[in-house]
């Protein structure tokens, strides 16, 4: 393996979960108007990617599926280190669902010429389904490792710390591998003020469905999102107020007595 | 005749059970409609489980503990087939969402996760979901015939009334060679905790300045008689509670009376763990901090303070 490892990693323009507002009479969030970032874990693939390539040499080539504003989220892993950006788009790309997203980045996979090791979020910062990486492994027909906390590269094996809810597996695959992460895996680096700049000057290959042979059928969407609310939690917002400590930690235990939640 | 089955699977027991319950109240209660699965390595005690919690039949698939998403997902694969399921329930926890994924890639089938409510509308299956990081509910619709739905553990139905005779089919499978391989298994410290369960939580975050100050905190939880939480950096940064204590989208959701939430921000990502308890306190010394805004009772001051007094007020 002469010229290391082709490495793909997948970076979601998303929307911005912290910023989002929703209407205030009607409680509704508009999706289409609402600020995006890059999905936060992606952040942490793109790192990790990086990462692999300097220790093992190779290629990383960062894959958004979006509109023309994720051109922003490849700017961004080109910055931290990705060497090659793709951007698989089409006028009707808000209503590609997961199905289509995996569709595509499995399409987009065999048109770049494959990869060896396929890197994803394990959950995106706002649909937050983790349901794209495992997906695209069944498109692919290749192994997938979810929940990797801990990656590592030995003579054409991944060997990758899974983090389940009670326990923490290891477990080892032959490339090619889709492996999902979360951002306890790494601290993504910051890029420099220069690589800022000669990213944003990277050039980036515009990849059609047409182009990589899917007709629009085979993204029509099959989940609907109908509305998006935020959730009204209607709170007493009391203040407790007092001179010292202990008149506010009495005033408290009162009032939660009268709750009956304190003892 | 009767609409195309349910087909309940999660490699949860207890999730197992929920998902039944589930299907039980959703289903037409003159069919027969709910099927469970057995999956391979599950407890002795779970078919039985399974049939007393309501399901109509069963698909036990025999042999050892399985890992592998694949082989899993070519096994439920295999009992699609022959069980034509409607729509199928999963489990939301990490297996069940991967498994999902794998499947849903394997057969092309519509799928969702992390739903919290389920409801048939004709052809259609309308499922409430966290959405925007638990920010916002979204409303989401799936076609039924067959599609997968990932609930998340707790979402349930009612116990419904039990089945006379459950059938019993079993899959002895030949799936496809596994393309991972599991080479050592750690349980995660701590885990006795089911926080997810508690009646009160005194909830820790990074206003701790140190790993000592906890003696405090858990006095406190133990004068409420309260579980321990935390926030994800003082689980997953500094390690100073093991992760069940950990509370938020990607910890623990809790649905406890008392919530008393101790120098913690309140960040979108947290506030959806919470959002579901009775009564919340917070203390905190930023005014502003938005944890506030969905505080029942606020104390805007020094958690050094406050703690020390309220274990005063308490224990006097
Ligand atoms: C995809 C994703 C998933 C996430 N999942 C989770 C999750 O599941 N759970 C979770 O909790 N977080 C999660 N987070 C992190 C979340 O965004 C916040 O960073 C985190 O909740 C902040 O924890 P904190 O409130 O303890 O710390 P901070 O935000 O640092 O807040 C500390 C607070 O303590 C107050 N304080 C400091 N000293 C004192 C004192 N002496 N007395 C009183 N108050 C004091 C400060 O005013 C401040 O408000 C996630 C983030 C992402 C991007
Ligand atoms: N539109 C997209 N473009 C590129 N990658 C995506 C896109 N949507 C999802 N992904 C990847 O899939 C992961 C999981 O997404 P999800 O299944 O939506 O939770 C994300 O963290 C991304 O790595």
């Amino acid at each position: 393996m002469a010229e290391g490892i082709r490495i793909g990693v997948a970076v979601k323009h998303g929307i911005d979960v912290a910023l989002t507002r929703a209407d205030r009479t009607t409680g509704l969030v508009q999706l289409s108007s609402a600020p995006r970032k890059t999905s936060d874990f992606d952040k942490n693939a793109v790192e990790e990617a990086v990462r692999l390539r300097e220790r093992n040499g190779g290629t990383v080539t960062a894959i958004s599926v979006g509109g023309p504003a994720a051109r922003e989220a490849l700017r961004e892993a080109a910055a931290i280190g990705a060497d090659n950006l793709a951007l698989v788009t089409a006028e009707n790309w808000a209503s590609w669902d997961t199905r289509a997203v995996a569709r595509l980045l499995a399409a987009a996979t065999a048109q770049l010429g494959g990869f060896d090791l396929f890197l994803l979020g394990e959950g995106s910062t706002d649909h937050f389904a983790g349901l794209v990486g495992p997906r695209l492994a069944a498109e692919l027909g290749v192994a997938d490792i979810a929940y990797v906390r801990k990656l590592a590269i030995e003579a054409g094996v991944v060997v990758a710390e899974k983090d389940l809810e009670r326990e923490v597996e290891v477990v080892r695959a032959r490339f090619p591998v889709v492996v999902t992460v979360g951002q306890e895996i790494n601290t993504p680096r910051l890029a420099t003020f220069t690589a800022n700049l000669k990213a944003s000057k990277k050039e980036v290959k515009v990849l059609t469905p047409s182009d990589l042979g899917l007709k629009a059928e085979a993204l029509a969407p099959v989940v609907t999102i109908e509305r998006v609310a935020v959730p009204e939690t209607p709170r007493k917002q009391v203040a407790i107020t007092g001179a010292t400590p202990d008149e506010l930690a009495t005033r408290l235990r009162d009032a939660l007595r009268q709750e009956g939640v304190a003892p | 005749m009767s609409p195309d089955p349910f087909l309940c699977y999660s490699e949860e027991p207890d999730v197992a059970v929920d998902l039944v319950r589930l299907a039980r109240s959703l289903a037409d209660p003159s069919g027969t409609g709910v099927r469970a699965v057995v999956p391979p390595g599950a407890p002795a005690d779970l078919a039985d489980r399974l049939a007393a919690g309501g399901a109509h039949g069963l698909e036990i698939v025999p042999g050892p503990a399985e890992s592998d998403p694949q082989v899993l997902a070519a096994t439920l694969a295999e009992i699609v087939r022959v069980a034509k399921p409607g729509l199928l329930l999963f489990g939301s926890t990490k297996r069940g969402r991967e498994v999902a994924g794998r499947l849903a890639g394997l057969l092309d089938l519509p799928a969702l996760t992390g739903a919290t409510a389920v409801r048939l509308e004709g052809e259609s299956v309308r499922v409430e979901r966290e959405a925007l990081s638990g920010n916002a509910v979204a409303i989401e619709r799936i076609p039924r015939g067959p599609a997968i739905v990932a609930v998340l553990p707790g979402t349930t139905g009612p116990a419904p009334a039990p089945v006379a005779s459950v059938e019993r089919r079993e899959h002895p499978t030949a799936p496809p060679p596994p393309l991972t391989e599991r080479t050592e298994v750690r349980t995660k410290p701590g885990g006795q905790l089911e926080i997810e369960k508690a009646e009160r939580i005194v909830t820790i975050g990074r206003g701790l300045r140190k790993k000592e100050d906890l003696t405090m905190i858990e006095a406190l939880a133990r004068a409420l008689g309260a579980e321990v939480g935390c926030t994800r950096p003082l689980a997953a940064e500094a390690g100073w509670l093991s992760d069940d204590h950990w509370i938020g989208l990607t910890g623990h959701r809790v649905h406890p009376k008392l919530y008393v939430a101790l120098g913690v921000s309140g960040a979108v990502q947290h506030l959806v763990g919470m959002r579901s308890a009775r009564i919340v306190v917070a203390v905190n010394r930023d005014a502003n901090a938005p944890i506030f805004a969905q505080a029942d009772y606020k104390i805007v001051g020094d958690l050094y303070q406050i703690v020390p007094a309220l274990l005063r007020a308490l224990g006097g």
